[in-house]
């Protein structure tokens, strides 16, 4: 079963959450954590794991040859990421960073004087603690598209997935690209927020994405005694679905969390409960 | 006019609240426009309690690709497209397009002009407001699924430059990609807020790499510094090391909670504030290179 922790909102405690439910199933299962927020990944600080690099991402970025290229800009015309600079009568250069590897210059360049080259984007890390495995996705600061990342993860895990009970994928805040590139095929989308106009602002968006991508979704209310939460439990009632669990504010979770050791709460409980039966 | 962005990488540090309570008091004494660049999930208007935007407009900053019927012969585009969006749909012999995967790049429609069709897609809505607080808000929302927030960020900033102000002042989104980069680029000095935690240390690190990347100048502020002392002097000392303009330090409080609560600023909930706000953000002006009124602490 695939679970992906997400919330739009940042700073909820999707990976609060992500790793302590990844430590509590373990105890019975096997369970693969996968760090989907490339451009933050936290779940190895969190869990105080000491990750190792297990693979490069690369993606393809075009190579200009000087001898080939006729100077005639078509290249830099069909790039939508604006990565290819080219002055009239000059040979084009590239702003790999903003470079998705499309590879559209390389299909219009009208005399195939543009090759491949790689270009790493990021990495894959993985590590263990007690019986939890964590496969972190990071983007290298300075690359644009963060769902190429994502992908990538995916494409990792997928031989592996069958050996797992359970992969829980924590995802990046908001809605974007690297979100829904992380909520496609999962079973089951938990959001995580708080009961503030913000937390519920944005818990909708998140629902709203999630519905549109038919994903089964479900609510976890964080701190959940920091403000009324009247409004949340609306929005979770109008969209027709529930809060499976509600951790209020505490000290001690901010100080285990700013320490580095996984939360362990009742609710985590409750939360595999639910899990199961949806399973 | 300068650009001050507000960034931190991990997401939930307080970004919006410091950025609302720090344009309220720069407006005090300068014409500045706020913008809110987290398109995805746009919050700086409901701090600063805006219900409805006076204005609101559809824009497009992105292409999808749509099949054709003769896109039967192109069964190659399938395992071209770097973004995994294509796949073969046998019972109709031809190609589909995931249209949440789509990046509207254009190699597929390059490979096969004749099936494939770019079309333009309107992927977010720009709002305009103005705020109870003397200046205009410029906030924008990506809609359901869509990409492109980088382009929609772009064009949000782009509006905001044209109004009569000479500071703006923009709220980023969580992360450090494309948005992100969206929001540092042409900025003329970066906030980095962080809270003492390992996860946003780690995190503020990561975004001050794409910072540096762009060259722009930048300080730091520890927000709910004194839920782990022991740790925002660790961050200091970082910041120490580093030659990193240290900007201030910002208490936790439940007040912060409640103004979230109440739609406003923290500053307006609660006067007690107001010397911490302007201390950094006299700093913030020094680094920005604007002549401006000292505010007084």
């Amino acid at each position: 079963m695939k679970i992906a922790i997400t919330g739009g909102k940042g700073g909820t405690g999707k990976s609060t959450v992500a790793t302590a439910l990844a430590i509590e199933l373990a105890k019975e299962n096997k369970v693969l954590l996968i760090d989907a927020d490339v451009d933050c990944p936290d779940d190895d600080i969190v869990l105080s794991i000491d990750t190792k690099k297990v693979k490069d991402v690369e993606n393809m970025v075009p190579n200009f040859d000087k001898n080939k290229c006729i100077k005639c800009g078509r290249c830099s015309q069909v790039c939508k990421e604006n990565a290819i600079v080219f002055v009239k009568g000059k040979i084009p250069f590239l702003v790999p960073e903003q470079c998705t590897g499309c590879k559209a210059c390389e299909i219009a360049c009208p005399v195939n004087a543009i090759s491949e080259k790689k270009q790493i984007i990021g990495k894959i890390l993985s590590g263990k603690k007690e019986n939890v495995t964590l496969v972190t996705g990071e983007m290298k600061p300075g690359i644009e598209e963060s769902s190429l990342i994502v992908n990538a993860v995916k494409k990792y895990i997928e031989p592996k997935e069958k050996n797992y009970d359970y992969i829980i994928i924590d995802t990046a805040a908001g809605t974007h690209c690297p979100v829904i590139a992380a909520l496609l095929d999962v079973d089951l989308g938990i959001a995580v927020t708080e009961p503030t106009p913000l937390g519920n602002h944005d818990l909708k968006l998140i629902l709203e994405l999630m519905k549109e991508l038919k994903v089964k979704s479900k609510v976890i209310l964080n701190r959940s005694d920091i403000a009324d939460k009247k409004e949340v439990e609306k929005t979770v009632k109008n969209f027709g679905i529930k809060i499976i669990a509600e951790i209020p504010y505490s000290k001690k979770i901010q100080e285990a969390y700013s320490k580095g050791i996984p939360v362990k709460h009742k609710a985590i409980k409750e939360i595999i409960k639910e899990i199961k039966e949806i399973k | 006019m300068k650009t001050i962005t507000i960034l931190s990488g991990k997401g939930g540090v307080g970004k919006s609240s410091i950025t609302a309570s720090l344009a309220v008091l720069l407006a005090e004494k300068e014409k500045i426009v706020a913008v809110d660049c987290d398109v995805d999930a746009p919050n700086l208007a409901l701090i600063l309690g805006v219900e409805k935007f006076d204005k609101e407009k559809v824009i497009s900053t992105n292409e999808k690709a749509f099949v054709n019927e003769k896109a039967k012969d192109c069964k190659e585009i399938v395992n071209m497209c770097t973004f995994s969006a294509i796949s073969w749909n046998r019972k109709k012999g031809l190609p589909e397009i995931n249209k949440f995967l789509c990046e509207g790049c254009g190699a597929c429609q390059l490979l096969c002009p004749q099936g494939i069709e770019l079309k333009k897609v309107k992927n977010a809505v720009i709002g305009e407001a103005k705020t109870d607080y003397g200046f205009s808000l410029i906030s924008g929302q990506l809609k359901m699924g869509e990409s492109g927030s980088g382009k929609v960020v772009d064009a949000i900033k782009r509006k905001a430059s044209k109004f009569d102000a000479d500071i703006m002042i923009a709220d980023s989104s969580a992360g450090i990609g494309c948005p992100v980069i969206a929001s540092i680029r042409g900025s003329d000095f970066v906030l980095a807020v962080t809270e003492p935690t390992p996860s946003a240390l780690s995190d503020l690190k990561r975004s001050l790499q794409v910072v540096e990347h762009f060259r722009v100048p930048y300080g730091i502020v520890i927000n709910k510094y004194d839920l782990n002392k022991k740790f925002s002097k660790k961050i200091e000392e970082f910041a120490k090391q580093n030659n990193i303009p240290f900007l201030g330090r910002i208490p936790y409080d439940k007040k912060f909670v409640e103004a979230l609560v109440n739609l406003q600023p923290v500053i307006k909930q609660d006067e007690k504030f107001k010397p911490i706000f302007k201390k950094i953000l006299n700093k913030t002006i020094k680094y920005l290179g604007v002549k401006s009124k000292n505010f007084e602490c």
